[in-house]
């Protein structure tokens, strides 16, 4: 039997093709990417700043203590859980670090190592908080949402009683050892410590998540838990070490953000957990678990940061910056849903 | 010559990118870049529309950044307002030592920096601070109250509600509450400090107990007019809502000069109002600018001096009262 094409059949090929170019784009691992260009291009004739090597530093600059701290959410995104008490550890682990190490009288100022001692404080506050949250949500089954909101909750909290006990002002911890603050600020040849820092969680987080089973296991864990648990990945063990890594982020994202300010203040990164999930989502990193790699929330950060930068370049009042970031991020919500059924109709 | 509508909107947009920047830079000789650090208050909002007339006035452009309490935010901000190559930046801190490298910033790019209402903490670098004397004000505030109770004779028993404990303000305001009190300890005993940290449901609850505890409570001094609603509420519901000259009225200062304490001076609930002069403040913060780029350099702090209205000077001072200009524009606005 012959078959035959239907002038009405032929005249609707065109018309699928479009589609299929749509779907290349959306599902493109360099959409993000294509649209911080766009972004920057759209804005360069009213702003020509933006795209001065002077802003592009700051830039990286700023999106580097971000860029890790997201990098720590991506783990946890990808086993579908999520991580609230991000902003918590990083004020927690800045006060406590600061605390250690302030020469208004830090705790391991007669130690001789007080910049270790600091370090070592934050990492510690990251890691305990970050293996509360994964016990919690692994051992006693509670919702990872629920934890870590309030785990947020509480140390948020703490953050704020520990400095209104400890200073004179109440407010934050001042007086940082230069060597620390170059952390946060230091440069060379232009290009900022912290980007070094940043590149060495990145490659780390990246070879973690592509080249080794423990990465395999949490995106099997992200797709299907029942079926990964069958396959024998040790599910809750796994789980627990992606909370754990998104604690250790966070603290080394507060160690950045403490020297970039020169203060370890209880209010630091209150206000950045849209920016914190907003940006691996935004970069393709699914809400529902099981995909995204490191570099998609490179582009995220990347293009959140420049966004905000525009925003702040061209002076717009906070209702207008609010408004046009919402927005970007609900796009990014939908490109997620939107990706994620193309993948299940594949 | 055929032209594709591609053609004409690539036309079209290289000639608009041609055309923004020059229209940008003709709009003023002056660039300053605002930075709060939120519009969470009467204070906040009266005091960015007064900067934004005053700078129009003077031919300058404002160009406007509000960090919503975030220190790194606001830091960015900072690099951004330098990267425009503004004139001056003023900037509303919500931490004194987490600005200190955004000064540094501003210094090293030689932009002049000033700070309105809360100076940043002790450092090597330079920036101007306008502030109110806060203490001062407060003195004569709590002085004028002191002055009433002892007219009317008696003992009193006193409430403050202190702000937040981080901002060197309500730090300076609790100072000049107890310099006054604790020299008139015979009349004055102060039972209640209510940390309101600037919250208004912390300030209603702060309140409340302390008028459950001791419900003989004629003396009340709040460290911002903001909370008005929340004390008038609670005093209000302990049956304490008097007018002055009634039986039963509680003697009350207020502090800022909002729209509400105007409202409430002239009603008679309110007996005196320390008011910061927004007006002379932002003068005072372009002033510095102005001696700045003409290469003086001012002292790192200058103080308003503020007043204290009452009912007696309400009419000759409103015109200098914030709150009144704001009461003016809802009364206005119906």
């Amino acid at each position: 039997m012959s078959t035959t094409t239907l002038p009405t059949e032929r005249a609707a090929e065109p018309a699928r093709r479009r589609p299929r170019i749509a779907e290349r784009l959306l599902m493109s691992e360099y959409l993000v990417l294509a649209l911080t260009v766009l972004y920057v291009l759209i804005l360069w004739p009213i702003v020509p700043s933006i795209a001065t090597r002077a802003t592009m530093l700051d830039v990286l600059a700023a999106m580097m203590p971000l860029l890790v701290v997201a990098i720590g959410q991506t783990f946890v995104l990808i086993v579908a859980g999520i991580d609230l008490s991000a902003p918590s550890i990083l004020a927690t682990a800045s006060v406590v670090g600061a605390s250690m190490m302030t020469d208004d009288g830090g705790f391991a100022l007669a130690s001789g190592i007080p910049i270790l001692a600091g370090i070592v404080a934050f990492v510690a506050v990251g890691l305990l908080i970050g293996l509360f949250n994964g016990l919690c949500t692994t051992r006693l089954g509670m919702p990872a949402f629920i934890v870590t909101l309030t785990t947020m909750m509480f140390f948020s909290g703490f953050a704020l009683f520990y400095t209104a006990a400890l200073t004179d002002d109440g407010s934050s911890f001042g007086d940082l050892p230069a060597s620390f603050v170059a952390i946060g600020q230091g440069t060379v040849a232009g290009v900022p410590y912290s980007l070094g820092v940043a590149a060495v969680v990145m490659g780390v987080a990246h070879l973690v998540l592509s080249r080794t089973v423990f990465g395999r296991w949490l995106y099997a864990i992200g797709r299907n838990p029942r079926a990964a648990a069958i396959s024998g990945v040790p599910v809750r063990r796994a789980v627990t070490w992606a909370f754990v890594i998104s604690g250790l982020c966070a603290a080394i994202a507060s160690v950045l953000y403490t020297g970039r300010l020169e203060t370890g203040t209880p209010v630091l990164g209150q206000r950045i957990l849209l920016d914190i999930v907003g940006s691996a989502v935004i970069g393709g990193v699914s809400l529902f678990g099981g995909t995204g790699k490191v570099t998609q929330t490179l582009y995220g950060v990347l293009f959140l940061s420049v966004v905000d930068k525009g925003l702040q370049l061209l002076g717009l009042d906070l209702a207008s910056v609010f408004a046009i970031k919402g927005l970007v991020i609900l796009l990014a919500a939908v490109l997620d849903a939107l990706r994620r059924r193309l993948i299940l109709r594949a | 010559m055929n032209m594709t509508r591609r053609t004409l909107t690539v036309g079209a947009l290289m000639a608009a990118a041609a055309g923004l920047p020059i229209m940008v830079k003709a709009e003023g000789t002056k660039t300053v870049a605002l930075l709060f650090d939120s519009l969470v208050s009467p204070f906040w909002v009266s005091g960015i529309e007064i900067m934004r007339q005053k700078a129009k006035a003077k031919g300058w452009t404002t160009l406007e950044n509000i960090s919503n309490f975030d220190d790194n935010k606001q830091f960015e901000q900072v690099k951004a307002m330098i990267s425009r190559k503004v004139d001056g930046i003023l900037i509303i801190q919500t931490d004194a030592k987490a600005v200190i490298p955004a000064i540094r910033a501003a210094n090293e790019a030689n932009i002049p920096m000033v700070h309105f209402n809360r100076p940043p903490a002790k450092s090597d670098a330079y920036s101007v601070a306008i502030q109110a004397d806060n203490r001062k004000i407060m003195q004569d505030t709590v002085s004028f109250l002191v002055d009433e109770a002892k007219k009317q004779g008696g003992k009193y028993k006193a409430v403050i509600l202190i702000g937040d404990l981080g901002d060197v303000n309500a730090i300076q305001r609790r100072d000049g509450f107890f310099d006054v009190v604790n020299k008139n300890k015979d009349i004055i005993d102060v039972v209640g400090r209510v940390a309101t940290e600037w919250n208004a449901d912390k300030a209603f609850a702060g309140l409340t107990n302390a008028i459950q505890a001791n419900p003989d409570v004629n003396f009340l001094v709040t460290s911002s007019d903001f909370l008005h609603p929340q004390i008038e509420q609670v005093l209000k519901s302990a049956d304490k809502w008097h007018k002055r000259g009634e039986p039963g009225h509680v003697l009350f200062g207020g502090f800022d000069g909002d729209e509400g304490a105007y409202a409430r001076l002239q009603d008679g609930y309110l007996d005196a109002c320390g008011v910061q002069n927004l007006f002379l403040e932002v003068d005072m913060a372009f002033g510095a600018f102005e001696d700045l780029w003409a290469g003086k350099k001012p002292d790192k702090l200058l103080l308003d001096p503020g007043f204290v209205i009452t009912q007696a000077s309400l009419a000759d001072k409103r015109e200098d009262m914030w709150g009144y200009t704001v009461w003016k524009k809802m009364q206005k606005a119906g």
